[in-house]
């Protein structure tokens, strides 16, 4: 592979916003990177393909394994010889009220949404100083934003993804690294395809563009910040959510 | 790489390191020596530490600052080279970390003197 293609690292890149993220950076001619617990159809199929099969790079990991990702941003980086994007995109979501939630839930919830997204941060922003440039891209959400039952601990960890957001843009910056975050409001995935068809109903009638996101109008806010279009955009949350937060 | 590395070397591959940012900075070769402060004497910020260390990660394999070395014990030119020592040649190194624990006790012990003292 020529050294000169753009590599992205995208965690959970399985399915979902994950895999539509994949799909596009591959479509952009980039070398992609990504990990998830399990294969599913759209990573053997990438895998396959006859065109970006060999730009693309998948293994199987826990993101609860902090080792185990510091080692995965290793091999990305000697196998690729660069990373130019990293978009902590790994999420869990789970539901209830934080009273009766059980304990093992919320430090699972924390450790892959927040501690995996900080050592990925950490370990690739090091390749990135070597560089002299990179970008990093959080994949946030309006629970950061406006509160919601039910989700405390979700929310928190979102909320906390955002401050890393702009600490780590100041702390980068100088190195002309960025960092920014894609805050989503609801949109069709399967953290939200057990969600009775009434409340979906009530969410667009909420909405001001009437409808819930599509996955691409996420992936496409996320492939503008990894751009040079966005090369003096830093430390900024971009709320993707059709004007519900508004 | 590993299997070579001396002390002599180890302390030349700093050296050009930090002799190469501060080239970076100024435009032009500074001399420096071992006792020179990082960040007071010789200007570097945090992040140039940062990057050193990702180099120097690059360079040897190792990031002493993972486990064996606070990064915040580390003062002057010295102070960095010892860490790696640490990390390599651990028969032949005091630790920092040792030192660093040590002066911390000793500034417990003036801080607990004082509030007796009041």
């Amino acid at each position: 592979m020529p050294r000169t293609r753009k590599v992205a690292l995208v965690s959970g890149g399985s399915r979902g916003l994950g895999a539509a993220l994949v799909a596009g950076f591959l479509q952009r001619s980039y070398g992609v990177a990504t990990m998830s617990r399990a294969t599913t159809k759209f990573i053997a199929n990438t895998k396959g393909d006859r065109r970006n099969g060999k730009h693309f790079y998948w293994t199987a990991l826990d993101g609860r394994d902090h080792e185990a990702l510091r080692s995965f941003v290793g091999e990305v980086a000697d196998r690729f010889g660069r990373i130019d994007v990293l978009v902590n995109n790994a999420g869990l979501a789970t539901e209830g009220v934080l009273p009766t939630m059980r304990p093992h839930d919320i430090v699972d919830v924390v450790e892959v949404n927040l501690t995996a997204a900080l050592v990925l941060s950490q370990v690739c922003s090091r390749v990135m100083l070597r560089q002299g440039s990179g970008c990093i891209i959080n994949i946030s959400s309006i629970n950061a934003i406006r509160g919601h039952p039910g989700v405390a601990v979700y929310s928190a960890t979102k909320a906390a993804l955002d401050g890393m957001t702009r600490s780590l843009a100041r702390e980068l910056g100088p190195r002309n690294i960025r960092v920014n975050s894609v805050a989503p409001g609801y949109f069709e995935s399967d953290m939200v395809k057990n969600m009775p068809e009434e409340q979906k109903q009530r969410i667009a009638r909420r909405t001001p563009l009437g409808r819930l996101a599509r996955i691409e109008d996420v992936a496409n806010a996320v492939h503008f910040l990894a751009s040079d279009q966005a090369s003096f955009i830093t430390g900024q949350t971009l709320v993707v959510d059709g004007g519900i937060t508004c | 790489m590993l299997m070579t590395l001396t002390p002599e070397r180890l302390q030349s591959v700093i050296h050009d390191k930090i002799r190469a940012i501060l080239k970076e900075r100024s435009g032009e070769d500074r001399p420096f020596s071992g006792s020179d402060k990082l960040s007071a004497t010789l200007g570097l910020s945090s992040l140039d530490l940062a990057f050193l260390v990702a180099d120097l990660e690059a360079e040897f394999g190792v990031d002493p600052f993972a486990k064996l070395v606070s990064i915040t014990s580390i003062r002057s030119v010295d102070d960095l080279e010892r860490a790696y020592r640490t990390a390599f040649f651990p028969e032949t190194s005091t630790t920092l970390q040792d030192d660093g624990l040590a002066s911390a006790t000793d500034r417990a012990k003036v801080r607990r003197a004082r509030r007796e003292r009041k």
